[in-house]
């Protein structure tokens, strides 16, 4: 296990221990039980806190989702169903899961606030069906027992701690995951994740589905903490009110949940002590999430950004090899990866794409090779089509014309992240790098594949990129390019494309870059495709360029000649000049 | 069936209505508001709350369209304040938010969450057909959402500041470089939405005996409306509000179903997503 995980695991049990030890030894029986609500708030807002607060989307059903495993554990229990309440809260949740999964279906394929629309539907609806029919038992006064370990108020209080806990590791390992990664991903950018060859419904999916589980394990925590239940508890209300706290609190945090829970539970107790109406609380804390939201930060995020600066600075004080920029050094490390790339055939053939805008061809008839093991320049002047090539061989263009090929498989009719996984990777013009996640986490979800520290530490050496546990928020943006190039190696694709990696780096830093591309197919067996303003890298880095004007190909070869051509200097300089000799 | 069905055509108007305010927020502006339906119900609630305090019905209902005007111009104006620029996600979780506010605030002051008597601002049948009565309420409600619907068309598509809004409706500060008054200009459309937000609610809200929230609500239904136009068409829109309308009714009128009847709704929204996304495509920005 690597340093960096033992610091939360001790965090979260030491805190769980010390609240169950103060708040069930030490506090009057209703204190234990706001405690409780509190508990089990942050229970529920941490499934706001995976779909909203780590995945980026809208949902307003969160407590239907509570109210569904609810529901859940008083059928069961008025049943008299085998097993106790544990078993119970947990068939709840799974119970809610194929809700969440049909309702998410029909409005994640599309990008857009589909999500808040369908949920709020989903909850009004709700509202109408559990208001046509009663809880299980609620009738007949059947309370839902607790289990015999935890029947006391006391002791259920513990149960709840041990939940949330539980949830709150899990999440925190799956944060550190590809798959929780890819989560903070989609919130900043759903091209740039599907380019790592993640599929976007898939992920949003997943993570609406999960947070309709934890929703649910919620609600079965209140069903065991009221035992008799009202459809008051779930109704759209307190969904909308739930998505506004979390919102404000920044629920993917763990401490952000807990605080959430704190203020549901405790800020009515203190108005009431105050004498002041109770749902003063909720406009209170619609006030404080348009605040969160205008400053683009929670109330807990605020607090982490603070932590974070700080241990950035310390990390940044040490001595390492990571902050110095790329050295000359020894080009080759121990091992080199992959000699000759994957095989003799062209890697990447391009034939007869054509994109057109409506009546603008973008590109027209566009042929080009990249051999196996190559590095290939694509210059041009701004518009010449050069993007939009990118863009069609990545998958992001919805119609061409022409055929794709990589190794002699054909790449027409897949999506983005298809591509994306079969080997042809690629990196923005604009960085898009989640800022929440860490240099780490990011190079391990760009290389869709397990990543050993030793390896990953090669790569980010390589290029001169920061310390693994540093946060991208806390780098600057020519660092974040380098970043871009180490996601795309660590993946090593069949053909990686590179959408001008040395735009705003100095003259110096650049001619080093063009040093580290050169190397790529001997190191990583990728093909490259350089797309450059920077003609000296072009130069430096190329074994064959070829030049764009208004969507078709002007001239290709060798660099030397290729800069030396007429055409192209004209393309270039508007007029013949003499020679292109930046 | 068919007078069943009818019974819904004032409820249809009023979501058609709401709708296509839903949509010309969207597109001029680019906010779906969450908020739409409460500051009609901010409106209505001051008119009811004049009304039962003694105030004649004429000035109530002007008074009250004020102050749904108002109400709707306040969220504009932060929306336009602070989040301009943002992305259309912070957009509607702002708005959510501000729906939140607004309804508890709204049941505050109006007393919690019992049902409360509306005066009839149009009572009475407007004609009806074979022994079929159409009330003025629905007429004047789809009434209205027309004329808004033509209203707003003739705007995007006849007035230069249209043309010029329509291109440019994803970059307020592009408008604003070529000399619009954006400010201005989303500021007009807030206070619009807001008073004919507002003066559907009115009219129709005696056939609900609403609460403040169940009025806020009503935006479900809206934006099952504007979704059947794609957030685009404002009569598609006007269309789906009152076929959303006419099924509500039917629906009343079958027994196993009308407890159900408020989840229709949801059920047309996953239906209009799922017909929706047959193309699903990278869009062209970002």
């Amino acid at each position: 296990m690597k340093r960096a995980n033992i610091g939360p695991f001790a965090g979260i049990l030491g805190g769980s221990l010390a609240a169950i030890a103060i708040v069930a030894g030490l506090l009057p029986n209703y204190w234990v039980f706001l405690c409780t609500t509190a508990v089990i708030s942050a229970v529920t807002l941490q499934s706001v806190g995976v779909v909203t607060g780590r995945t980026g989307m809208i949902s307003l059903c969160q407590m239907s989702f509570a109210g569904i495993g609810a529901w859940t554990v008083a059928w069961l229990n008025v049943h008299g169903a085998p097993g106790s309440l544990p078993l119970w809260i947990l068939i709840g949740g799974l119970v809610a899961v194929p809700f969440g999964v049909t309702i998410g279906l029909p409005a994640l394929r599309l990008r857009g606030i589909n999500l808040a629309v369908v949920t709020l539907g989903f909850a009004a609806a709700f509202d109408n069906v559990l208001g046509a029919m009663t809880f299980p038992g609620q009738a007949q006064f059947k309370f839902v027992p607790r289990p015999l370990l935890f029947s006391g108020d006391r002791a259920y209080f513990a149960f709840c701690v041990i939940v949330f806990a539980l949830i709150a590791l899990a999440l925190y390992l799956l944060s550190r995951s590809r798959f929780g990664a890819a989560w903070m991903a989609i919130r900043h950018s759903e091209r740039a994740t599907a380019a790592h060859g993640v599929s976007i419904p898939r992920s949003k999916v997943s993570a609406f589905a999960l947070s309709a589980f934890i929703a649910g394990i919620g609600g079965g925590l209140l069903a065991g903490q009221l035992g008799t239940l009202v459809s008051g508890s779930f109704d759209i209300m307190q969904s909308l009110a739930l998505f506004v706290l979390g919102t404000m609190v920044g629920a993917q945090h763990g401490d952000g949940a807990l605080l959430g829970g704190i203020l549901t539970a405790f800020f009515p107790e203190l108005l009431r002590r105050l004498h002041l109406p109770q749902d003063l609380g909720n406009i209170a804390f619609a006030v404080g999430a348009i605040q969160a939201l205008s400053m683009g930060a929670s109330s807990s995020e605020a607090l982490r950004t603070l932590l974070w600066r700080r241990r950035a600075r310390r990390l940044r004080r040490q001595p390492s090899s990571a902050r110095t920029a790329i050295a000359p050094g020894p080009a080759a490390m121990p091992g080199t990866i992959f000699p000759g790339g994957h095989g003799p055939a062209p890697a990447l053939d391009i034939a007869g794409l054509t994109v057109r805008y409506g009546s603008v061809v973008a590109l027209d008839r566009v042929d080009l090779k990249v051999a196996a093991g190559a590095v290939v320049g694509l210059i041009g002047p701004n518009g010449a089509g050069k993007s939009t090539l990118i863009d069609a061989v990545t998958g992001f263009v919805n119609r061409y014309d022409g055929a794709l090929m990589l190794e002699g498989c054909g790449l027409d009719g897949l999506a983005a992240h298809r591509r994306a996984l079969v080997g042809v990777r690629r990196t923005w013009q604009q960085t898009r790098i989640a800022p929440d996640l860490t240099v780490g986490g990011y190079v391990r979800l760009a290389a869709g594949r397990r990543l050993s520290g030793g390896e990953l530490a090669q790569i980010l050496d390589w290029l001169g990129c920061p310390d693994p546990e540093e946060r991208i928020a806390a780098i600057d943006v020519g660092t974040r390019r380098l970043l871009d190039i180490a996601g795309v190696v660590a993946a090593r694709p069949r053909a990686i494309f590179l959408d001008e990696p040395a735009a705003g780096q100095s003259h110096e830093e650049s001619m080093r870059l063009a040093l580290r591309i050169a190397e790529i197919p001997a190191r990583f067996g990728s093909a490259v495709v350089l797309v450059e303003h920077d003609i000296d890298l072009v130069r430096r880095a190329c074994s064959q360029v070829t030049v764009l004007d208004f969507g078709q190909v002007i001239a290709s070869g060798p660099p030397d000649r290729v800069l030396g051509e007429e055409a192209v200097i004209k393309a270039y300089l508007g007029a013949a000049q003499e020679g292109l000799t930046v | 069936m068919l007078t069943a069905a009818l019974a819904g055509l004032a409820a249809g108007g009023t979501y058609a209505l709401l709708g296509v305010c839903a949509v010309f927020t969207y597109r001029l502006v680019a906010v779906v508001n969450f908020a739409g339906a409460a500051v009609g119900a901010v409106g209505t609630f001051a008119m009811v709350m004049l009304h039962q305090a003694g105030m004649p019905l004429v000035p109530a209902v002007a008074i009250g369209l004020l102050a749904g005007t108002i109400a709707s111009g306040l969220v504009g104006a932060v929306m336009s304040t602070w989040f301009a620029e943002s992305d259309a996600q912070t957009k509607a979780a702002v708005t959510v938010a501000m729906l939140v506010g607004l309804i508890f605030a709204g049941l505050r002051v109006t007393g919690g969450q019992h049902p409360r008597q509306v005066p009839a601002l149009f009572p009475g049948a407007a004609f009806s057909l074979d022994n079929v009565v159409v009330t003025v309420a629905a007429v004047v409600t789809i009434a209205l959402a027309i004329a808004f619907a033509i209203g707003a068309t003739l705007f995007l598509n006849r007035t230069r500041v249209g043309l010029l809004l329509r291109a440019l409706s994803e970059h307020p500060m592009t408008a604003e470089l070529m000399g619009i008054r954006t400010r201005l200009l989303s500021a007009a459309i807030w206070l619009v939405t807001g008073a004919a937000t507002s003066l559907a609610l009115m009219i129709v809200a005696p056939e609900w005996e609403p609460n403040f929230m169940t009025l806020s609500e009503l935006i479900v239904p809206a934006f099952a409306a504007a979704l059947m136009g794609s957030f685009r068409s404002f009569w598609l829109t006007v269309v789906g509000g009152i076929g959303l309308g006419l099924l509500e009714g039917m629906a009343s009128n079958l027994a196993w179903l009308s407890q159900y009847r408020g989840g229709l709704p949801f059920v047309i929204i996953v239906a209009v997503l799922l017909w929706g996304q047959r193309g699903a495509r990278w869009d062209e920005a970002r």
